[in-house]
């Protein structure tokens, strides 16, 4: 493999300011960033260990924003029973993600930034815009089950993987982004791109800059939350399908809605529609149907993906009646 | 018959003697020898499919710090000895060596193999290696327009089944798929070559030391003696590591030039094409039967998918035309090459994919008579074999699905499809399928050694690939001499050991097995005879360290074997299949691939077996779970009941797998496997694999063996898929044809 410097940055600040560097890559948990080093796909020539730095694995749930730190694990989150209580889609889209070893190391910074799954771009090997900007897009008449219905284009059609993304995308979310000019906050939804003209680009992320803290609103909609995710294998797979679905309700009316949509997109992509169709709604099983197809109505179907048009429409449905019968 | 059922050693659920050592990660893997000074090597795979390579520049990745060596088509320049293609009566996994042209065959072919000081710079460097290609139109997929059929052989006629199946009542004509799949061991395919004074010693996972042995020395010009092979633990076959794949030559080849051990591990994807596959294949199954439900003619046309560089085909008729009486039976079988590597052997090879086709189109047959499928194979059941006419050797296959039934709770199923149905609205379906797997034997040799304080080894050079080979061979010696289990240690995988067959067709117990007998057997011969000549030996017995005598009295063996010379008793044992001429016998005693059965010269020998699914299917979503199977299974004598279930569980666990998830997605416009790793080839989780229940039927075969063992390794995955399928279809009334079977065919 290509030759790398390995440093363990000693503060924050060091680690920002090595960052800033060219060809520089953080690293937290290293589920990820090994994989990626190991196939040739960051082009990595220095990675700056933030892993141990202290202070930074924080979780605090008691106020109006929820605050977690970006190097707490996926498993440990999962297991807060506050966060259980209230924010079931939260701590779903952390049980439901990878393998239980995986998420012991993982990162919920780290986990924002995983890199997509497509075969294209992991290959090494087939023409793609993400990895060699320019080359092509391989998936466009290959293999496309996996591929996007939002968000991509006729240069890029690959999804974002994530699960808890995906569920962050169905609150009301920032993140929080420090580098050596201070620490600023930005809208979840502004934080990762979609595959346009610029598919090598994910995230608004510039050199030096490190995600240090994921901020969620608290909502009462939380308790009615939940994230339902369709896969072919049971465990130890990423989405075909998914939504994370969150509910304001007054008796079996939905005054409140959010819907997001994980398996289908660029990236962690919001349904408004869907969430248009459930507000002011006696909720039942043919309004939820009828929410998931809204959420789906301007999907642009390849070959062999047009069945997650139907498909996700159900697992939005299912999201939706699940959420209501929490609590 | 002659087994001793005294002594505890055959029929005990004896736990593996390798246990332990697996689970503390002792047990020694091929990667894990350490030869001195040893070189790592790296792999560089052809980016196109089918073509030539038009530039060549080794100049950046030679430049590296601590590359020694980089093996092309230009640097590799040396014939090599023509060792053949393993289905034609060679070792090797194709009859297309890497590195001996500039052509390429498929994509993801090495066309480089680097070597470093360390793993790291050889990798590097492998990156560097910088290849134009001058590419060619390329078919991986024997969908893809304008490839051919041909004919596979002359396939099997009985009676006249296309007039039958004209003037039948009720018919079946379906076609139905399978894709390509990969074995994907979690050992990953891997050598280590090291040469003294003109000696080759090779640590690889192996299924076949012999072979390996035999082939490596023809490749390589020097006296089979010459050449060592290691392989004392195997971490997943499955087919795949029963031929010399391509890398080992290659790191060998490495290692000689180099004067210095060359060690390389195939990565995951990579080994999608460095090794064999499973190939698509196509089934188009037709049936007919009076109304009463008994079958008037079988006819089953298969099309696999092949290679240009070799010619494969994994017909299941033989198989599948014995399963059902028909007086008329018409079986063909066909290829389509396509620009892929070699397809080899992977579990029931010809059986799983032909039984998805097969078992299915029963069931299909079923409905469309409102008969039972459990019945419907019952009041098919052949006394003899339709197409020889022989008895066979044993066939429990209706007490099968009567055990089968029973343990699975059939009677509760309402036939209709989509009837039953959970509180939560889950669909439930039940389905069957037979499973079938020919007993197949090899000649095998072995040696065991007794000494005075009891203990005994074994010596076989045939392997354990984790199906419990080192603890069923020594169960077979300890029941034969009368001692404790514990006492027994038996030595295999390495080619300096007795002659063992290849651990391939499903014939290690029967084969090596039979050797072991043998071999033990006159170790006990000279016990008797050392201790009272002239006796009469047929009323003498072993017993707990004991030679019992027509008297009654005890003599131990401690006492018998301490007066002789060397303190030892030893005896090799040369042992062959009874149909089986001494030529051929020498043939496979020296690493050739010669088999016998499963039609022998009197009788015609299957293990079978009935499988039963449940599946749960979500009314909104339609994913597939699996709840429960049950597998009820007739394969003769089963000599260690726990480590023969872990093994028919294993495959039955895989054809759900298969059912339901397995597949190698071919890229068709660029001629190449796209899911190589295992994030995207999906095989079953734990999560996925619900109850499973196996039971072995108590079943006396005198005729097989020696020890009236039948096939086990390879029959629990054979009717696993059609039992699922079928389940599917009752769950659901949707009849899918394929597999995997995925919720988007159930939308």
């Amino acid at each position: 493999m290509r030759p790398f410097l390995y440093s363990r940055a000693t503060s924050l600040e060091q680690a920002m300011s090595e960052a800033a560097q060219s060809h520089a890559a953080i690293m937290a948990g290293g589920t990820t960033l090994v994989d990626l080093m190991r196939g040739d796909l960051t082009g990595a020539e220095h990675v700056i260990d933030i892993g141990h730095l202290p202070g930074l694995a924080k979780v605090e749930l008691d106020g109006p924003v929820l605050r977690f730190g970006a190097l707490a694990r996926m498993a440990d989150v999962a297991e807060l029973p506050f966060l259980k209580q209230n924010y079931p889609a939260l701590v779903e889209s952390l049980q439901l993600a990878a393998s239980q070893q995986i998420r012991n190391a993982a990162t919920l910074g780290g986990n924002l930034l995983q890199r997509t799954r497509c075969v294209y771009f992991r290959d090494g090997v087939s023409d793609c815009n993400k990895r060699v900007p320019g080359s092509g897009c391989t998936a466009l008449d290959g293999e496309d089950r996996e591929m996007a219905l939002f968000g991509a284009s006729d240069r890029c059609v690959a999804t974002y993987p994530g699960d808890w993304g995906t569920a962050l995308a169905a609150f009301d979310t920032s993140i929080e982004i420090s580098s050596a000019a201070g620490t600023k906050t930005v809208k979840f939804a502004d934080f990762h791109v979609a595959y346009g003209d610029d598919p090598a680009r994910e995230s608004i992320l510039q050199p030096g800059e490190i995600v240090t803290a994921i901020l969620v609103q608290a909502t009462p909609a939380g308790r009615h939350s939940t994230y339902v995710k369709v896969r072919d294998r049971q465990s130890y797979a990423y989405a075909v399908t998914s939504a994370a679905v969150a509910l304001e309700l007054d008796g079996d009316r939905v005054t409140a809605a959010r819907v997001s949509l994980g398996g289908v997109a660029s990236k962690p992509w919001r349904a408004p529609a869907a969430e248009a169709a459930l507000v002011g709604q006696v909720l039942n099983q043919a309004v939820a149907l009828e929410a998931g197809r809204a959420a789906f109505a301007d999907a642009k179907a390849l070959r062999h993906n047009g069945f997650k048009i139907d498909l996700g429409a159900r697992t939005v449905a299912r999201a939706a009646m699940v959420a209501k019968g929490k609590h | 018959m002659d087994i001793n059922m005294g002594n505890g050693g055959i029929g005990v659920p004896v736990v593996r003697r390798d246990a332990m050592a697996k689970v503390l990660g002792v047990a020694q893997y091929a990667a894990d020898f350490p030869h001195e000074n040893t070189a790592y090597a790296a792999l560089t795979l052809s980016k196109v499919a089918r073509g030539r390579i038009s530039r060549l520049d080794t100049a950046a990745a030679e430049a590296v710090a601590g590359v020694r060596m980089v093996l092309t088509h230009r640097s590799l320049n040396e014939s090599l000895g023509d060792e053949t293609f393993v289905m034609k009566g060679g070792h090797m996994q194709s009859s297309f060596l890497p590195l001996t042209s500039d052509e390429i065959h498929y994509a993801g072919q090495i066309v480089s193999l680097t070597i470093a000081d360390t793993l790291e710079a050889a990798e590097e460097a492998a990156r560097l290696v910088a290849i134009d290609y001058a590419r060619e139109a390329a078919s991986a997929s024997m969908d893809d327009a304008g490839l051919t059929e041909e004919p596979a052989d002359s396939g099997i006629d009985v009676g006249d089944a296309e007039a039958a199946f004209a003037a039948a009542e009720v018919k079946v004509d379906a076609t139905y798929v399978t894709p390509a799949q990969h074995h994907n061991p979690i050992e990953l395919y891997a050598a280590s070559a090291a040469w003294q004074d003109g000696k080759l010693l090779i640590n690889l996972p192996s299924q076949w030391v012999m072979g390996t042995r035999a082939g490596l020395a023809k490749v390589f010009g020097i006296p089979i003696e010459d050449v060592h092979v290691e392989s004392p633990y195997v971490g997943g076959a499955f087919g795949a590591k029963a031929s010399i794949l391509p890398h080992v030559v290659l790191v060998a080849m490495a290692a000689r030039r180099l004067g210095r051990p060359v060690k390389l591990v195939v990565p995951r994807e990579a080994g999608f094409t460095v090794g064999s596959f499973r190939p698509a294949a196509r089934s188009r199954v037709r049936l007919a039967a009076t109304r009463q439900g008994k079958l008037t003619a079988v006819m089953h046309d298969e099309v696999g998918q092949s290679a240009v560089i070799d010619h494969v085909a994994f017909a299941g008729m033989e198989a599948t035309s014995k399963m059902y009486a028909s007086p008329n039976i018409r079986m063909r079988a066909a290829t389509v090459a396509t620009d892929v590597n070699s397809p080899g052997f992977m579990r029931a090879p010809a059986e799983a994919p032909s039984f998805f086709g097969f078992e299915s189109a029963m069931d299909e047959l079923a409905v469309a008579l409102g008969i039972d499928p459990v019945e419907l194979r019952i009041m098919n059941e052949p006394a003899r074999d339709p197409v020889s006419g022989l008895p066979w050797s044993s066939r429990l296959l209706v007490e099968c699905y009567r055990r089968g039934a029973a343990l699975f709770g059939w009677s509760d199923r309402n036939p209709k499809p989509g009837s039953m149905v959970a509180a939560d609205g889950t669909l439930i379906g039940y389905g069957c399928a037979t499973a079938t797997y020919p007993s197949a034997m090899a000649p095998s040799s072995a040696r065991v050694r007794l000494s005075a304080d009891g203990s005994c080894v074994v010596y076989c050079a045939a392997h354990d690939v984790g199906t419990g080979a080192y603890t069923v061979l020594g169960q077979v010696a300890a029941d034969v001499l009368g001692v404790p289990d514990e006492l027994v240690t038996v030595e295999m995988g390495h080619s300096r050991h007795p002659s063992g067959p290849v651990s391939g067709g499903s014939i290690t117990t029967g084969s090596a097995g039979s050797a072991v007998h043998m071999a033990a057997r006159a170790v006990r011969e000279r016990l008797f005879a050392t201790v009272a000549a002239g006796q009469d030996r047929s009323k003498m017995t072993l017993a707990d360290r004991h030679v019992v005598l027509p008297d009654g009295s005890r003599r131990a063996i401690s006492d018998i074997i301490g007066g002789l010379p060397g303190g030892v008793i030893e005896e090799h044992a040369d042992w062959k299949p009874t149909d089986m001429d001494d030529k051929t016998m020498q043939q496979g005693l020296a690493g050739g691939m010669a088999f016998a059965g499963p039609v022998g010269g009197t009788h015609v020998s299957f293990s079978f077996g009935a499988q039963f699914a449940e599946v749960r299917i979500d009314p909104l979503l339609r994913t597939i779970r699996v709840a429960r199977m049950v597998g009820v299974f007739a394969c003769g004598r089963i000599i260690n009941p726990r480590t023969a279930r872990s093994n028919l569980m294993g495959g039955m666990i895989w054809g759900a797998s298969s059912a339901l998830l397995e597949e190698s997605q071919i890229d068709r416009a660029r001629g190449r496997f796209a899911n190589t790793d295992l994030a995207s080839y999906h095989f079953a989780a734990n999560a996925d694999v619900g109850e499973v229940v196996v039971e072995m039927l108590d079943e006396h075969d005198s005729v097989v063996n020696a020890i009236g063992t039948k096939a086990v390794g390879e029959v629990g995955i054979v009717g696993m898929p059609a039992a699922i399928a079928n389940a599917v279809y009752h769950a659901t009334g949707v009849r899918v044809r394929k597999t995997p079977i995925l919720m988007e065919d159930l939308l």
